[in-house]
Parts: structure tokens; sequence; C-alpha cells
């Protein structure tokens, strides 16, 4: 129903408007994306974007602030022009199309509900300017309020609304477009915790009522994982990795994927790689880690050779486990910090400088606490098999090809 | 704390002092447009109105009918009325515009309409009038023009100070829904406003309704008179002036403009707050 094809998307804002403007600073501008490739022609917010989203997708765009996702989404809006490249929906060039003849809804972080209009009146506007018949209208915004849960909310004002309730409407005002893609900047980022997560669920039972494909932008990595069917890291205007949530964070591309998406973050370690025929060995001067056997394989296809790689080796927390003190190939380190966030601890241990950080069960913990765990007492633990990931030193690429 | 308290009970005295002050001229006036002709004079014109010198309201009646009032007050009234729409409708699109858009041209126009606020009109009323009169704008109908010129810098300023603190998300949503500029103008933003429009409509209809000087220069005053030209002729000629008559017709001018600031003044000061805190 609706295919959209990003092909070699590029966006350049002119050097002029980097200056900065005495007043009225126009929205969206690349002042603090330092990182930014510049050239002749401008400031690129966004490189060579490549992409396919299928029928009824749900893609999620994900990277720190300042990376283009944003400018990205909304060229797909058609709020910001394409510099080079085709944007394709349904197999026609849109480029040059306006926004309304896209038919695409867009939610806005900031919901931009009218102020001036009931809620009603802010869902029927777009079919209302589209002349549709009244009753059709109707039937239309009380679905959809039906839908998600605001029918009671009808007559009232944005003002008189809850930050959840205004995003219901937001919502609300996109669906009873029908439009073929629905595209989503930061929808939940103003919303507090516990709403976000409660609205994320309702975001995930929505898409499945609703027919339509979504692009949906975030920061939030648990939202990038749990609702895309695939997810777009991005930074600095490249495309970082394109693939399912299992791939992303089983094998993230290179060392910026793997350090952005996984909360608490995977532990970095510089180390050399060593081949001995087979099999393949992780050296740091404190420890020696084995390389698991399918890794070794996979290592070999991908013709690493040489005798000595200097790699930068990560490993995610949770794939750490404790071992009793002095078993062979584990590592000891000191704690540093030890945080008790409920069902989990997580604990930072020095090891020779770099620190780790370890996800263990609290019960576990209780359970191996032989001796007191305390600030300054070692610890013993062991990468899971499997668990190592090995980035090229220079490149920051992984070196196990999935 | 005490201190605190000292200094705000002088200020209450001072202010109650200066505000009375400013609202003797006024009393004077009601009093004496019920006197009658003779028992206005320097030296009595502080008494109040007692049975002997009261002329109840035929001073009022003297004004109303025999002095074209009913025509100077229309001539006022369409003047204003016309002046005002014709300041909010352009003023309003014009501030939208050049913040929205905001390039160099936007930006020499913004400074130009600031800069014509900080221009006195003295300097330039005779050019004026001579310009007004060979462009035929020298009729109570399209003397609006020229009062659209002197209201827009104030009415941009404002205006634009307002614009710049609605979201532009809200605009890009209504773009998104299909609305062309001129429907998002006039669907999104014109609502937004509302509270500015109702504090520029006040400022600039207080001024233009009081306004000497501008109608005197370019209107025919043989031919139309607006209510503060009107007043000048209650003086006659060889010095003769029609105290009486006048006060009333005073009382019967500021009136109008008195209720409407009374009606509307929240609206003024807070529509003069929400453009001025965010800039």
């Amino acid at each position: 129903m609706a295919e959209i094809v990003l092909k070699n998307i590029k966006k350049i804002y002119p050097n002029e408007k980097t200056k900065k403007h005495r007043f009225g600073k126009k929205a969206k501008e690349p002042e603090k994306k330092s990182n930014l490739q510049v050239t002749d022609e401008g400031v690129v917010a966004v490189q060579d974007f490549n992409l396919t989203v299928h029928d009824r997708e749900f893609v999620v765009l994900v990277g720190p602030s300042g990376c283009g996702k944003s400018t990205t989404l909304r060229m797909i809006a058609g709020l910001e022009d394409i510099s080079s490249g085709d944007l394709l929906i349904d197999g026609k060039r849109v480029n040059d199309v306006a926004p309304k003849d896209r038919d695409i809804a867009m939610v806005f972080q900031s919901y931009a509900l009218y102020p001036n209009m009931t809620v009603y009146e802010n869902m029927a506007f777009t079919l209302k300017l589209k002349k549709v018949d009244p009753k059709v209208i109707d039937e239309k915004v009380r679905a959809a309020a039906e839908t998600l849960g605001i029918t009671q909310y009808l007559d009232r004002k944005p003002k008189a609304l809850s930050g959840g309730q205004r995003q219901r409407v937001a919502i609300g005002r996109a669906i009873v477009r029908d439009p073929k893609v629905f595209l989503m900047d930061e929808p939940l980022s103003n919303l507090d915790a516990k709403l976000r997560n409660q609205m994320r669920a309702e975001l995930i039972k929505l898409r499945h009522k609703v027919n339509g494909t979504f692009i949906y932008v975030t920061h939030d990595q648990t939202e990038a994982m749990t609702l895309g069917d695939r997810i777009v890291v991005m930074r600095d205007g490249f495309v970082q990795q394109i693939g399912t949530p299992q791939e992303v964070f089983n094998h993230p591309a290179n060392l910026f994927v793997a350090g952005f998406i996984g909360m608490p973050q995977m532990n970095f370690f510089p180390a050399t790689l060593v081949r001995d025929g087979a099999s393949y060995q992780l050296k740091t001067p404190k420890f020696t880690v084995d390389i698991a056997p399918d890794t070794c394989k996979k290592l070999a296809a991908s013709g690493v050779d040489a005798a000595k790689t200097d790699v930068t080796a990560g490993a995610r927390p949770e794939q750490i486990e404790l071992v009793a003190p002095g078993e062979k190939g584990a590592i000891c380190g000191k704690i540093v910090v030890s945080e008790l966030m409920g069902a989990t601890v997580h604990v930072h241990a020095d090891v020779n400088g770099s620190e780790f950080v370890l996800v263990i069960n609290t019960v576990d913990f209780d359970k191996s606490k032989g001796s007191s765990f305390g600030i300054g007492d070692d610890i013993w633990f062991k990468f899971e098999p499997d668990a190592v990931h090995l980035f090229d030193k220079e490149t920051e690429k992984n070196l196990i090809q999935a | 704390m005490q201190r605190e308290k000292i200094t705000n009970r002088i200020l209450t005295v001072f202010f109650t002092v200066l505000s009375l002050a400013w609202i003797y001229p006024m009393v004077m006036i009601l009093m004496n447009s019920f006197k009658q002709g003779t028992a206005i004079t320097t030296a009595s014109a502080f008494d109040p109105v007692t049975a002997a010198t009261s002329a109840g309201f035929a001073n009022y009646i003297s004004a109303l009918t025999k002095q074209g009032f009913a025509a100077a007050f229309g001539y006022t009234l369409v003047i204003t009325l016309t002046s005002v729409a014709l300041i909010l409708v352009c003023c309003s699109m014009c501030a939208w515009y050049v913040v929205r858009v905001n390039n160099k041209f936007c930006k020499a126009l913004y400074y130009l309409f600031v800069f014509s606020m900080v221009v006195p009109f003295q300097m330039l009323m005779f050019t004026l009038s001579s310009l007004a009169d060979s462009m035929g704008l020298n009729t109570p109908y399209n003397i609006c023009f020229i009062y659209l010129g002197f209201g827009a810098g104030l009415a941009v300023f404002m205006f634009a100070g307002f614009v710049k603190t609605i979201p532009l998300e809200i605009e890009e949503a209504a773009t998104i829904d299909g609305c062309n500029p001129v429907q998002t103008f006039f669907h999104v933003v014109l609502p937004i406003m509302k509270p500015t429009y109702i504090s520029v409509g006040i400022l600039e209809t207080m001024w233009v309704w009081n306004d000497y000087l501008l109608p005197y220069l370019v209107l025919d005053s043989t031919k139309y008179k607006t209510i503060p030209i009107l007043i000048q002729y209650f003086r006659g000629g060889y010095g003769h002036v029609e105290l009486g008559p006048m006060m009333a017709c005073i009382m019967m001018t500021i009136l109008p403009i008195v209720i409407v600031y009374l009606l509307c003044q929240r609206f003024i000061i807070s529509g003069v707050v929400s453009g001025a805190v965010k800039g």
C-alpha cells in the first residue's frame, strides 16, 4: 500500500543560514552540530541516505541529537527541501510535491495542537479542509477518539488536557486522515517516564489497528528497540546501521552503534587479537579471553589474518557472569561503584584502569555473597561465550561479520 | 519588612495624588458642562454646580443640535473604524510574513517599521499634508491609508513580538493538514493572535479617535470636521467662546473611548506583556 524509498537523500544547509540571526531564529538550523561535514555548499546535515521502507513497516530513526534524524523525517514530510536524491512514495517521486499532497500525517514532539480549537475541531480540521462530508468527518473523528480513549474530551480545548491526553489528540489527528504514512517526531519525549512507557505500549497496539507505514524518530533507544521492525542508527548525518532490533543489538556494525544501543553501555577495552591456527585469543595486559569457536570461524572467514591485530573489544554488561575467585580465565576487578536498580545491580569494576560495568541479578548478587561486596573489594567475573565484540581500532568497524 | 511597608505607604500617597491630578481636569469639565455659559469664568470654573448656575442638559442639547456634532461624530467613527481595521488586517499579516520568512528584505522592512515609531509626526506633517492633497487622501473615507502608515510601526512591532512566541510546529502541522499559507493564517495564526489584536486595536483606536493634528492638516476642514476639530470650532469669531456646549461636547467625545478602554484594559496589559517578554 505504501512503500517509501529514499535514494541518496542529502540535505545541505547553505552557509549563510548558519550565521547567527539577530532575531527570529529559524527552526532546525544546524547551529550546534559541530561534527557535521562542512563543504563549499554548506553544512551537510544528512549524507546519502538510502532506505526502503516496506508497506506497513515500522521504521525507527535513532541517534543522538543533531544527527540528522529529524531533518530526514522533515524531508519525507515535505517541511524541508531535499538538496539532492530522490524520495519515492509508492513509486512516485514526491520531491517537489506539497506536504498535503503526499498523503502523510505527522505527529510532533510538542503536539502542535491548534489552541483555539476543541479536540474535535483539531481532529476534524484536516478533513474539513478537504471538504469531506460532515457526517463522514463525524464518524471518523468519533472512531479515532474511541480507539484512543479520548471520547470524553472531544469538547475540550487542548489547554484543559494533560500531556498524555494532548499527545493522544495529536495521534488522533493523524489517524483520522487515514494516511499512507505516519511520521512521528519524538512524540513521547515531552511525557514523564511512566506515561511514556504506557504510551509506548499503546503505540504498539495502535500500530496493529491502523493500516499504515510508520517512520518514527527518537533519541531513546528503548523506544527504538521496542517499537521498530527495523532501526536506522544515525550519527552526524551518516547512516551507521540499518537492521532489526536484534541485529543492531547483537551485531552492531561499528563501535558507535555498539555504544549507543544498550543500557548500560557496552564495555569497551583495548586489546590485541592473536591468531593461533584456527583459534583466536584476545590479550590484554591483565587477562586473556578465548574467542568462542563460532566467532573464530567467522573471523577466519572474513579474513582477519594478521598474527596480531590491535582491536577495541566490547562486551555487554548483561553478558558478564560472576565466577568463583581464581577460576581459570576469570578477570579480577575492584568494585568502584555499585548501584542497586531494583531487579538488577550495576557494578562498576576497575580492571587495570578501564572500567567495566556488570549487570547482575540482585538475587544472584546476594547468593554469591560469601564475602561482602563493598566498594574496594575484588570481584571475579567472566564473559559469556559469544559475548565479545571486536572492532577495528582504526575504522571502528565490527570485525565479526554476521 | 517595616521599611517596605513605609515605602508602600509613601508610594500609595504619591500615586493617589498623581491620579487625582489626572482625573481633576475631567471632573472639572464634567461640572462645567452642566453650568450656564455665564457661570463659567476663570474665577468660578472650580465651583461646583449649584441650582443657580445649573443649565441642566441644555449645553448637551445645544452641542448635539447646533454645531454639526452628529456629522463630526460620524466622520470620527468612520475614520477610526476604517483605520483601525486596516491597521489590524495589514499589520498582522505583514508581521507574520516578516517573522516567518525572515530574509534580508524582511529584516530591513522590520527595522524600517521600528524606525518609523521614532520619527516624530511634526517632522513630516507639512510635506505629508501636501502629498495627501495631491493624492486625494483628504477625505474621511481614505484618510485611513495615512493612518495605516503612521500606525504600522507600533502595530507591526507588537504583532511581530507575538508571532515569535507562536511555535512553528503548529503552522507546520497546519501545512501537513492541508492548509495553504492564507488558510494557515486565517484558520490557525489569527485565532492565536487574538489577544494581540485586541490590545493593538485598543491602542490604535484611542490614538485615531483622539487625534487632532493629522485630520486638521489633511482633511478639507470646510467640509469635514472630526470631533477634536469641532471642539476647536466652538471658539467662534470675535474671541467668543461657547464654553458650556464645548465642555458638553468634550464630555461626549471622551465618554465612548473611556468606556472602550475600561472594558478592554485587561487585554491591553496582557497583550503588551505577551509581546514583550519573549522576543
